[in-house]
């Protein structure tokens, strides 16, 4: 304004006349162009609000509306995708329990499995230390049983050579013979019963 | 044979025998003949065998005993061998004997030794067997030397067993 009004003095000083349809400022326009473009301006503008405002208005409502359902929807999609990520929690969730209960349930099988299986191999332990403490009494029975037969027929050998080699000599047969008829006359009766 | 039938010679020759006076005799060498002729395999083959003629059988019999038995045992013993009935001779001479004890009131004592017994011995055994029984004995001895040592005697029922057979017998049993 300053410098407008400057220009203004110094264009009077230099006796040049001021035309108002003329700005003598080369930033600021005409006072005239600036009132008429004010009032247009102005008509414009009152036009723009009186016919344009309504749509605009309208469009505004519309897009709020639009941004509203926008918002409803962003936020039921929300709260479906939270809906659905505490459904994947619960389930996974569940799948951990499910995978836990299994664990468990295998543990309890294996648990169970080794316990039989231990029992199994106990019950079978001591039947096979059964079955070996017998083969061992059968097999030292067999033993002594093989010793005494042997025994004994070594024995049957040994009074049959004896006995094929005359031992009872005649001396000893007379004795036999005495003894007999001694013991007949002492203890007949005892003798005759125990023999009959 | 029938029991009837070996009663029947048995009598026969109980009553020849006790007719010939020879009783007691023959007796004894009948029971000592059936005795060797049950312990031999060989006599009791030449004395049974059906194929061999009678007559032969006897002269096998009057070589075995001639000069060493009575003419009375030796003619009976042909006459049952004659007869075929050589297999039953044991059993005939065993109802000779017991006829022939009975007639004396005497029970039959077998006795039998491994080795021969001295006259004194068989009066001793007799007196003793007669002592414990409560009968006069008919001591029949038959040296067997299976028997190893001692005396097995028989009276009756009752066996006295004295023998080392036995005794070796219970051993053998115990080991």
């Amino acid at each position: 304004m300053n410098v407008m009004l400057m220009n203004i003095f110094v264009a009077a000083e230099d006796g040049h006349a001021v035309d108002p349809a003329h700005s003598l400022s080369p930033y600021w326009a005409a006072d005239a162009e600036l009132i008429w473009g004010t009032a247009a301006s102005i008509i414009i503008l009152g036009a723009l609000f009186k016919f344009a405002g309504p749509m605009v208005k309208k469009a505004m409502i519309a897009r709020t509306a639009g941004i509203q359902t926008e918002l409803d929807s962003s936020a039921d999609a929300k709260t479906a995708a939270l809906a659905e990520a505490s459904d994947i929690r619960q389930a996974a969730g569940d799948i951990d329990a499910e995978r836990q209960r299994l664990i468990a349930e295998a543990d309890a099988q294996a648990e169970t499995l080794l316990s039989e299986g231990r029992a199994r191999l106990e019950v079978e332990i001591t039947e096979l230390n059964a079955r070996a403490d017998a083969d061992i009494i059968a097999a030292g029975g067999r033993v002594s049983d093989e010793m005494r037969g042997e025994i004994a027929r070594l024995s049957h050998a040994a009074t049959e050579r004896t006995l094929a080699s005359g031992i009872i000599d005649e001396a000893t047969q007379q004795q036999l013979i005495e003894a007999f008829i001694q013991n007949v006359g002492q203890n007949v009766s005892q003798k005759m019963g125990a023999t009959s | 044979m029938s029991d009837a039938r070996i009663e029947g010679y048995a009598r026969a020759l109980f009553e020849i025998a006790r007719a010939e006076g020879t009783l007691d005799e023959v007796e004894d060498e009948l029971f000592r003949f059936a005795r060797s002729f049950e312990s031999s395999e060989e006599l009791r083959t030449a004395l049974t065998d059906e194929m061999i003629p009678a007559a032969k059988r006897q002269a096998i019999v009057e070589d075995l005993l001639g000069g060493k038995a009575t003419g009375t045992t030796t003619q009976l013993l042909s006459m049952v061998v004659g007869s075929g009935r050589g297999k039953d001779l044991p059993a005939i001479i065993d109802v000779l004997v017991e006829r022939a004890s009975s007639a004396k009131n005497l029970e039959v004592a077998e006795v039998r030794s491994a080795v021969a017994l001295t006259s004194d011995q068989e009066d001793r055994l007799k007196a003793a067997l007669a002592n414990a029984t409560g009968k006069q004995v008919n001591l029949k001895v038959i040296v067997d030397p299976s028997i190893l040592g001692g005396i097995v005697a028989t009276v009756g029922d009752s066996v006295i067993d004295g023998s080392v057979r036995t005794r070796v017998d219970q051993l053998k049993a115990r080991i």
